[in-house]
């Protein structure tokens, strides 16, 4: 009867669940809170210790830092009942003047295993008991204890969840430091200790805000910056020892929480070599450094104004002349006309555009490293880029037309070529834009291929409505069109001058094909080409036999050109090519004795503190030739090298090389060029416009090697 | 656009070469040489007390951790202690004006007397220069100098980081173990140990 009593008046007050009172301390509450409603005999269930601390107070870790005291909590159980140690939540670090703590603020949970006694009766409840000892600090600190309790009803099978605290608290074990499968070892280096860790739960994370917490309080100097260096399968920090490490004691073992991108691994490092890969990368970029801080809107104006730009740029140049010009053989007589001319010129370049973009997304998606020009990277694709060139200046040249000429541009719009061949125009120029990278676009470029599909593509939309907006504006400006020269004889010669960029482009695209495949792929480039002509003057005469005859019947010469021209294609994409010398391209020229780049060349020479100067390049890419030619290889900035002690590193991407595609991207770069400063005593680079001039390099090297004193 | 990201490259970089370690106080080495005004106007220099034992020791009257030595009488019983060998020991109180902690010399003085300290003197460092110079952590923060000016000791009061007075009782006192090391002419057991206490209260950087 009384037990009957007993267990009545325990169901009335405790309603089934478990029931705790929360103690205030001066600052902070304190509460035991449980997973479940109750507990089953020799169930393991959480309960934690929940601390709602006063704004601007905090409570410690199990390593309190600098100065400070963990939490304590000390059990009374009954017989047969245990709990185990606290689930610490990764903490905080808490600078105090000079000073860093690692604790808490605000609200914390402190989840610990409860484990009922086998022999545990249903139907009783079971009262855990336990001191909280806590240290309080602001700018002072109180100690404070509570006496906690928490009635948990035994129940015969496992009690359902606690629906206040069940799910805070799975979520504290979740976002709890966890075991994982990382590899780390610890060494000195100099004053420093550096601790490699590699696994992988680290390749891919972002590492930025990687940051080491040890159990124990005197291994480093908690209050010290910890260095980053990213390896390909890891990171390596760099740490100022604490008192462990003092006279060359050194401790038996670095354990503690790595918090890294959001989550939290526990580890535990032995005295030994790093791991293999944990290093030699360099250290992150600050977020606010990279093209990952542009958000859509600015990313696409870049694009905008970038695209804008690309028409200047001497890739394209002769391209949009050619097409002006025709225009202009209309004055403003057929705005109509030359407002759908230039529309489908429009939605040519756009076309191209988006077909480049979700090739590149689609590649990237796949896992290859690529970025803006990668095509150019491809030798058949040169090679046949290099007989476009050739045919395009040929027909400037006069000795063949595509559809009707220049000559008969006086007539009507619409009696040439038609829409067809503006939309063909418009990829054309797409095409032969992509070796140039213009100012704005690269970072805009680089963010858009961090990005979903969608805004990747909305950034290549900018680009490309950049790009063909100047022309499309000419033809929808009356005004402007009336103010193009008139047509006349000029106009042949004009189209003849332009030929001679085309046949230069087609002479630099063959010389990037060398550098790519060798020698061999000369002798092949120029057969081609030859083979080509000879099929463009074929055409020619038959054009020419067509227009006396005006029987509209395909001759067999006419014919003969065709299949010689897929002929010279043919041969230019198959078979395969072999392996250039593109690292001679890295050559010196004149004065500037450079080398070529490696990612562990780079961090040796910073591990040295030495200033270093890397220059992202690729042979297809027509503003860093340009760079190099005009800023990079005169005196004064090979002095400039020389006097502050830079060493210059070429990094060529002219073919494909994975790590430099890593490299750029890490600059939230996805092309060439990328011009970067690092300055003396191992800081961070600082990165140069995409067009160079002498003042600009000068200056940064001046400042780069001042920054040493 | 350009423009931003460079000169955020350029701070940053100014802060990176800012930042290197600073090579702290390090046992046998010379210990840091410091000029400090004491409670009664007084200049104190370390270098003015060679071929003397010197022990420092931080505290505050704010922080439990010092209360419990205070209250105890465990922190004058070593004072006195180490007096009678010979030793100077000073008392460093650091504190910006602008802090609650902060104690204005008739108050330190006052204070001394109230809790009757056996220090030599107690150090006023308001701007946080000797603190600063020993990369002092936490009250109490403890350091011993040999006769040579060399520093032997540096860390923690004892092995108790508590602040409950009854973990004195059996407590390993690492400044007396040092003492008794230097008097032996023994080398010192544990030359550093893990500081505890409340964080000295640092002045702002101007």
């Amino acid at each position: 009867m009384m037990r009957w009593l007993a267990a009545m008046l325990a169901a009335l007050a405790f309603c089934g669940a478990a029931r705790a009172q929360a103690v205030d301390t001066g600052h902070l509450t304190a509460e035991l809170v449980s997973q479940t409603q109750g507990i089953a005999p020799g169930q393991t269930v959480y309960v934690a210790l929940r601390q709602k601390i006063q704004d601007g107070w905090h409570t410690y870790w199990r390593n309190a830092g600098d100065s400070g005291e963990a939490t304590t909590l000390a059990w009374t159980l009954p017989a047969g009942w245990k709990a185990g140690a606290f689930v610490w939540p990764t903490p905080r670090r808490l600078p105090v003047g000079p000073l860093v703590n690692y604790g808490y603020e605000g609200e914390v949970l402190l989840p610990v295993p409860v484990i009922a006694a086998a022999d545990a009766r249903p139907g009783q409840t079971a009262v855990l008991t336990a001191k909280a000892s806590f240290l309080v600090c602001k700018e002072i600190c109180v100690p404070e204890d509570a006496r906690l309790q928490i009635a948990l009803p035994v129940t015969a099978a496992p009690a359902p969840p606690d629906p206040t605290w069940a799910a805070p608290i799975a979520k504290a074990l979740a976002a709890a430091p966890r075991s994982a499968a990382l590899t780390a070892a610890f060494a000195r280096r100099g004053q420093a200790v550096a601790l490699g860790i590699v696994g992988g739960p680290l390749k891919g994370a972002d590492v930025r805000d990687a940051y080491f917490y040890p159990y124990d309080s005197t291994v480093i100097d908690h209050a010290k910056p910890q260095g980053l260096d990213r390896g390909p399968a890891g990171l390596t920090l760099t740490l100022v020892p604490g008192y462990a490490f003092q006279g060359g004691a050194q401790p038996k073992a670095l354990a503690g929480v790595l918090a890294i991108d959001g989550k939290a691994y526990e580890l535990t490092a032995a005295p030994g070599p790093l791991p293999a890969g944990a290093g030699g990368l360099g250290p992150p970029l600050p977020k606010a450094a990279l093209g990952g801080s542009l958000s859509l809107l600015p990313a696409a104006l870049f694009a905008f104004l970038g695209g804008l730009i690309l028409n200047l740029m001497p890739c394209v140049f002769p391209v949009l002349a050619m097409k002006a010009a025709s225009l202009a053989a209309h004055g403003g007589r057929e705005q109509a006309q030359a407002r759908r001319h230039g529309l489908a010129f429009g939605a040519g370049v756009l076309a191209a555009f988006l077909a480049l973009a979700a090739a590149l997304i689609a590649l990237k998606a796949a896992g290859a490293a690529v970025g803006w020009g990668f095509q150019l990277q491809s030798p058949p694709v040169v090679a046949v880029l290099a007989l476009l060139m050739t045919a395009v200046a040929l027909n400037l040249s006069g000795v063949f037309e595509v559809g009707t000429s220049l000559q008969g541009a006086g007539s009507s719009l619409a009696a040439r070529g038609g829409l067809a061949g503006d939309v063909f125009t418009g990829v054309l120029a797409v095409v032969v834009a992509a070796p140039c990278t213009a100012p704005f676009m690269g970072a805009a470029v680089g963010w858009a291929l961090t990005q979903p599909p969608a805004a990747a593509l909305a950034v290549f939309l900018a680009l490309g409505l950049g790009f063909a907006a100047p022309f499309v504006a000419v033809t929808f400006v009356p005004g402007l069109l009336a103010r193009l020269p008139r047509p006349g004889p000029w106009m042949e010669v004009f189209r003849r001058v332009l030929a001679f960029p085309m046949y230069a482009a087609a002479a630099w695209l063959v010389w990037v094909l060398t550098i790519q495949a060798g020698e061999a792929a000369l002798a092949r480039i120029l057969a081609a080409a030859i083979v080509l002509a000879f099929a463009a003057w074929l055409l020619g005469l038959e054009q020419r036999r067509q227009a006396v005859a005006a029987d509209g019947r395909r001759g067999a010469l006419g014919l003969l050109g065709v299949a010689l021209v897929a002929v010279a294609t043919v041969a230019v994409i198959s078979p395969p090519y072999g392996q250039g010398a593109a690292r001679a391209q890295a050559a010196p020229r004149a004065d500037l004795a450079g080398s070529s780049y490696s990612p562990e060349k780079l961090a040796a020479l910073r591990a040295d503190g030495k200033p270093v100067f890397v220059n992202y390049t690729a042979a297809w890419c027509v503003s860093c030739q340009v760079n190099d030619l005009v800023v990079l290889s005169t005196r004064p900035v090979a002095q400039a090298m020389k006097r502050d002690g830079f060493t210059y590193l070429k990094a060529d991407w002219t073919r494909r090389d994975p790590a430099i595609a890593a490299e750029l991207a890490r600059f939230g770069r996805a092309g060439v060029p990328l011009y970067l400063v690092y300055g003396a005593g191992g800081a961070q680079p600082v990165i140069l416009p995409a067009i160079l001039t002498q003042g600009v390099v000068i200056h940064a090297l001046d400042a780069g090697a001042a920054k040493a004193g | 656009m350009g423009f931003t990201r460079r000169t955020a490259l350029v701070a940053l970089t100014a802060l990176g070469i800012a930042g290197p370690a600073l090579a702290g106080p390090q046992i046998d080495q010379p210990a840091p040489d410091f000029q400090a005004t004491d409670a009664s106007d007084r200049v104190r220099a370390l270098a003015d007390d060679r071929g003397r034992i010197v022990v420092l020791e931080w505290t505050s009257d704010a922080c439990p951790y010092s209360h419990k030595h205070y209250d105890s009488g465990n922190m004058q019983r070593l004072q006195a202690k180490a007096r009678r060998q010979g030793v100077v020991w000073f008392t460093v109180m650091t504190a910006p004006r602008t802090s609650a902690e902060y104690m204005t010399p008739p108050e330190v003085r006052a204070w001394k007397r109230k809790v009757g300290s056996h220090a030599t003197a107690v150090l006023i460092d308001s701007d946080g220069r000797l603190a600063r110079a020993y990369e002092a952590k936490t009250t109490p923060h403890m350091f011993v100098i040999d006769r040579d000016g060399r520093l032997v000791y540096m860390g923690g009061i004892d092995d108790r980081p508590f602040t409950d007075p009854k973990s004195l009782k059996g407590a390993d006192n690492y400044v007396a173990d040092a003492l008794a090391d230097l008097e032996a002419h023994r080398p010192i057991a544990h030359p550093v140990t893990r500081p505890y206490g409340c964080s000295v209260k640092y002045p702002p950087l101007s």
